[in-house]
């Protein structure tokens, strides 16, 4: 369903990915993972279609569209979804109102019509229970003044409401304890469909003890330098990211 | 154990180290203002034709203007006949063409202030121009600086000798009709620094002006000119003392920058005029128009300023930004005590693309002092994505000073960011006693308390004027040079 | 020109001189009669003089209003969307008071509310006892202009320890084409006594106009008023509103402006505290078009202990023009004084402007007062974050300009008002698809 051949993007005059080629299928979960500095968080938000990125070559195919040509709203549209590392505060706009906002447009542009208002807020209700989320959250200001693990539970949320196709998790693990890790991975795991792909994208190991990938990847230097199974990353968590980086040096 | 504030003000207030007059004979023009002395003074300085011109035409425009009153300081109307605008030290022939040429007492007098000009006494890698009442008296370093093509030397020296520059960048960045006190220094200026970088050059020792007014019942009218060209780089200093006289003193100087594409100017200001005493009797006026012209793209001008003399401070070094991806800087420590009163701040004019300003000034008053933060951030229509960060801070010893904050905001940009964030505090007993709990003394303490207020702009000063900064108002130097 | 404004005002004055309010009483004719001489001498405010340096009221100028002479007629109907539910509400046309379409409260107990031609003839001393003692000075021409001219208003008294549980709504109507509109109010609650009171300044036609209302509003000792203004002039109207406030010992005001309509707008709010005493003033104001909106606030701290609380936001799009000046003065024995004040503003368009001037004078040490003032357009970030959950860029600017707005609205306390007030602005942003019931 998502199809990366050779995607070179850079920041001003920096060179960030280097080619980064990545086939995903129905249903699969991806790892990526790679130290600090490797480009993880630029391929996430190059795939959501953030500013800012200049891509050199390459091509993205998502379900058969070039993703790359799409606004950030239409990719939303289509299903992808991105879960951010940092979650933007928005004051003055509540959790309800966004998500009302976000889920009538995909609906729209799915043609089907709007969720009346009753229908729209059982459904939200119901999600709330797969994070663990108190209902007044829900007519909180977006993320404000959330602590980072209420942040995290919001974006998974959001996931749920929104049934992306393809859903992007940028270091969701970061700054989390062990308990908000739990939470958020149960969130993730019970949303995961035979037509639903997730990306990880993650620093640590420990994500991956909740939410098990089927393949795993190691970025380094803007390049994918080993993919493998699950084993990958326990290996990674023992030998450290340099033995990947010297083997593909090597 | 509690300090009382009157002992937190005693802490503040030191006597006037650099309050005394060097005796020697001068060359002084009768007290008095008009054409013929203008022209009196253009001869003296020997100057082309057309720098009397200018200065008439100064004279002619000031005559039509109104000592300004907008700002939130009181004093007496100045009597401008009964002043005197030229006093010399009288030397033999044609002014000394060396350091050992120049009178010793003189020497003298600039090492009692610690600026020692004689050969084996410079301060290492600053060179220094000093200029005493209404000339300048030795320039140190010139032949270093004249090796790396940069031109140190008195204004009026730089009249005779680069007249096209002069010509060129004179008046540029302050014209002649800029404002009451600007016309009038334009009219009647007597000496100053001129500085000029050439393209590429990064100048290599620091540039300072010692300004030293000594001469009674005169007026100091400095002119200083800095062109930094494309890809240079300069680091200024000045430093102001003068004697303490019951009568005031007027100081009325124009200062100019000129910064073409990438190059950048720094310049630092520790301004230490005789303050007046405790009564509010004597001390000088000081009243400066400062600006600097970003002219070229990816310029940057830094004004850094301590201000703990004069008996009043009128005085808003300001930066026009009129090239794209220009910076400029503002930061300022204003102390004002016993009856001093100071109208300070600063003007951003942004005009070119992504132009970004930064303002940090930091007020303190003490006695029966008025210090007063006053700026303007203006964001033109064509400044696209211009940003400007403001913090302006006082702190109030004592019930009978105030501090007050006039900021002006005026923008006409929408994807300008402009930010102004201001407060006001104290030193409070609860602050001291934490710290005397500690084992600091009181002293110690309100000086520590004043250092960390003024960190972030001591941090600015290069490291000479930061001691020196720090010791002016009274603060230990232990571990405090940031 | 600029004689035969003033010429006509005072020609007005003698001839509307005998049916003015209060024409019977010497000492409000002595008032009067010395504010004309001051108008006619000094006209409206220039923008030489630093309080008014970024609004000009030379256009107001240019034309000549006269007060309504007759009565004007006003369907009940047309001012339905205005009126607060639940509130007793005084209704002023073309500036005099319109009993019917009234709805005056008899909350007896000595408490006195009524419209200010009828307290002249039957509150005078309670009249004269108190008018004119929060200004002792005026210092501007509108002021004077108002002194001079007005031709109706409100007497609200509230004597010792007395709390009016409705909340009572102003409320002013311009209807006829160039009309002036000069209301004087008069506002005393005295010590202990609690009160609402809400300000709505609507316009009915096309017409241009001219409201130059003035307010004086004495909260005395442990009294607590909250007071609301909504201006809501039609396109070409010209607006000078002052309030001034005299706030005693303990006692507390909330004020809060929201400022939509209008071409010419002047909203000023004075307040003098006393020991420990509290004021909060939010304001809102937007402009679009060409219109100028100039906020003006002074808090003045004149007694230890007091506290202030200001924040004020702004949103300019097309050729808008806006001012916020906000000043803090605290008096020299106005120790352990605690004053914030606040301003936001949003840029929305290439040629909209804004001039700011947030001014703190401290003359005592022991204080803590700070100001902050930002300028800029929504967050890149933010619009992205909406993108990424699949709202188009132009519905999430949108969203976001209202949310930016709306955080104002949803401090007002009173859900009839905060609902009134959310239709206004609504209708004055552009579109953002939001209903109401998700707000």
């Amino acid at each position: 369903m998502l199809s990366i051949e050779n995607l070179h993007v850079s920041v001003g005059d920096k060179q960030i990915l280097k080619g980064i080629s990545l086939n995903i299928g129905h249903g699969e979960v991806h790892a990526i993972m790679g130290p600090n500095g490797s480009g993880k968080s630029t391929l996430a938000h190059v795939l959501a279609g953030r500013d800012g990125y200049t891509v050199n070559s390459g091509t993205v195919r998502y379900n058969g569209v070039d993703l790359l040509d799409l606004a950030p709203e239409e990719r939303a549209r289509e299903g992808v979804f991105l879960a951010f590392q940092y979650p933007v505060e928005i004051p003055g706009v509540s959790n309800i109102v966004l998500l009302k906002a976000a889920l009538n447009s995909i609906r729209k542009h799915k043609g089907l019509d709007e969720l009346d208002a009753m229908d729209f807020i059982s459904l939200v209700k119901s999600k709330t229970k797969l994070v663990d989320m108190d209902e007044k959250f829900l007519y909180r200001a977006v993320n404000e003044g959330f602590s980072g693990g209420e942040k995290k539970r919001n974006e998974i949320l959001q996931m749920a409401v929104l049934e992306p196709r393809l859903a992007i998790l940028d270091e969701t693990d970061s700054g989390l304890d062990i308990d908000a890790i739990k939470i958020v991975s149960d969130g993730v795991n019970a949303l995961r469909s035979e037509d639903r792909s997730i990306v990880l994208v993650t620093h640590y190991q420990r994500l991956l003890d909740y939410i098990k990938p089927d393949f795993v990847h190691v970025l380094a230097g803007g390049r994918i330098v080993k993919s493998g199974d699950a084993s990958l990353a326990l290996e990674l968590e023992d030998r450290g990211y340099g033995w990947v980086q010297q083997h593909a040096g090597a | 154990m509690s300090t009382s504030t009157q002992e937190i003000e005693k802490l503040i207030g030191q006597d006037y180290k650099q309050g005394f007059v060097t005796d020697l004979d001068a060359d002084t023009f009768p007290p008095g203002l008009n054409e013929d002395v203008i022209a009196a003074i253009s001869a003296k300085k020997k100057e082309p034709e057309f720098l009397l011109e200018w200065r008439l035409k100064a004279y002619r425009h000031w005559l039509t203007l109104k000592s300004p009153e907008w700002a939130f300081v009181k004093f007496p109307p100045i009597d401008y006949q009964a002043m005197s605008y030229y006093s010399a030290p009288k030397d033999k022939g044609d002014g000394p063409k060396s350091i050992e040429e120049v009178d010793p007492k003189l020497l003298e007098t600039y090492k009692k202030l610690g600026i020692p000009l004689a050969e084996q006494e410079r301060l290492a890698g600053v060179a220094v121009d000093a200029i005493f009442d209404s000339v300048s008296v030795a320039t140190t370093f010139k032949e270093k600086l004249a090796e790396a093509g940069v031109i140190f030397c008195p204004i009026s020296e730089a009249v005779q000798t680069h007249p096209e520059l002069v010509q060129q960048y004179l008046g540029s960045v302050v014209p002649v009709s800029d404002n009451y006190f600007a016309a009038l220094n334009s009219a009647v200026f007597t000496d100053g620094s001129f500085v000029f970088i050439p393209k590429g050059v990064r100048c290599p020792m620091e540039l300072s002006t010692y300004f030293r007014i000594n001469a009674a019942n005169t007026g100091q009218f400095e002119r200083t000119l800095i062109i930094a060209e494309e890809s240079s780089h300069v680091s200024y200093l000045e430093g102001c003392t003068a004697p303490m006289r019951d009568e005031n003193q007027l100081h009325a100087a124009v200062v100019e920058l000129v910064a073409l594409d990438n190059a950048e100017i720094k310049y630092s200001t520790v301004q230490n005029w005789y303050p007046g005493d405790e009564n509010g009797v004597g001390g000088i006026y000081n009243f400066v128009t400062k600006r600097g012209d970003c002219r070229g793209q990816n310029s940057k001008i830094s004004w850094t300023q301590v201000e703990t003399g004069s008996a009043i401070t009128w005085k808003y070094p300001s930066c026009v930004l009129t090239g794209d991806n220009s910076v400029g800087e503002f930061y300022s420590v204003a102390l004002t005590n016993n009856h001093q009163q100071a109208d300070t701040g600063t003007k951003m004019i942004h005009i070119g693309k992504n132009t970004r300003s930064t303002i940090i000034s930091k007020g303190i008053s003490a006695g029966k002092a008025q210090n007063i933060y006053r700026g303007l951030v203006k964001v033109l229509k064509g400044a696209e994505n211009a940003r400007n960060y403001t913090q302006c801070d006082s702190l109030l010893i004592g019930d009978k000073c105030g501090a007050h904050t006039f900021p002006y905001m005026e923008i006409r940009q929408p994807t300008a960011q402009v930010e102004h964030e201001a407060s006001t505090s104290k030193i409070s007993e609860d602050q001291l006693f934490y710290c005397m709990q500690r084992g600091i003394s009181a002293e110690d303490a309100v000086c520590m308390i004043v250092n960390g207020f003024c960190k972030e702009v001591f941090k600015e000063l290069p490291m000479e004027f930061a001691v020196e900064a720090q010791a002016l108002l009274g603060i230990s130097l232990e571990g405090s040079v940031g | 020109m600029s004689v035969q404004f003033k010429e006509h005002y005072v020609s007005q004055y003698s001839a509307l001189q005998a049916s003015l309010p209060g024409t019977g009483l010497p000492w409000l004719n002595a008032l009067r009669k010395q504010a004309l001489d001051r108008f006619s001498r000094s006209g409206f405010p220039s923008p030489r003089e630093e309080e008014w340096r970024y609004t000009n009221v030379a256009p107001i100028e240019r034309k000549l209003f006269s007060p309504f002479v007759g009565t004007a007629s006003v369907d009940s109907a047309s001012l339905a969307r205005y009126r607060v539910d639940g509130a007793a509400c005084l209704v002023f046309v073309d500036g005099q008071f319109n009993a019917a379409l009234s709805t005056v409260p008899e909350p007896g107990e000595d408490i006195v509310i009524c419209p200010m031609g009828e307290a002249m003839e039957k509150h005078p001393d309670l009249v004269e006892k108190h008018f004119g003692s929060v200004i002792q000075r005026e210092s501007s021409g509108f002021l004077s202009f108002n002194t001079a001219l007005f031709t109706d208003g409100a007497l609200v008294f509230l004597p010792e320890g007395m709390k009016i549980d409705c909340p009572l709504q102003l409320l002013y109507v311009s209807a006829s084409p160039d009309v002036l509109s000069t209301a004087r109010n008069l506002v005393v609650a005295q010590p202990g006594s609690q009160v609402e009171i809400i300000e709505s300044y609507v316009g009915l036609g096309d017409a241009g106009y001219l409201t130059a209302a003035v307010t004086e509003l004495l909260v005395a000792d442990d009294s607590y008023v909250t007071w609301s203004k909504l201006q809501s002039e039609n396109g070409r109207a010209f607006h000078f509103g002052g309030l001034y406030a005299d706030v005693g010992p303990n006692g507390r005001l909330d004020h809060s402006s929201f400022s939509f309509g209008g071409l010419l707008v002047r909203n000023e709010v004075h307040v003098d505290l006393a020991e420990a005493s509290e004021c909060s003033l939010d304001g809102l104001f937007l402009a679009t078009g060409r219109q100028h909106v100039d906020n003006h606030t002074r808090i003045g701290h004149r007694k230890p202990h007091g506290v202030s609380r200001e924040f004020y936001k702004g949103i300019l799009d097309q050729r808008a023009r806006g001012v916020f000046q906000g000043r803090v003065i605290v008096d020299q024995y106005a120790q352990k004084t605690d004053s914030e004040m606040n301003n936001r503003n949003l840029l929305l368009s290439s040629d909209a402007e804004i001039d700011i001037k947030p001014q703190l004078e401290i003359y005592a040490d022991d204080v803590k007062c700070a100001h902050g003032v930002t300028v800029g357009q929504i967050e890149d970030e933010s619009v992205f974050y909406l993108q990424s959950r699949g709202v188009d860029a132009v519905a999430a600017r949108n969203m976001l300009t209202f949310a930016f707005a709306n955080e104002m609205v949803g401090k007002i306390d009173r859900p009839a008002l905060r609902s009134l007030v959310q239709d206004e602005l609504l209708d004055a942003l552009p579109a953002t698809n939001l209903r109401k019931e998700w707000l």
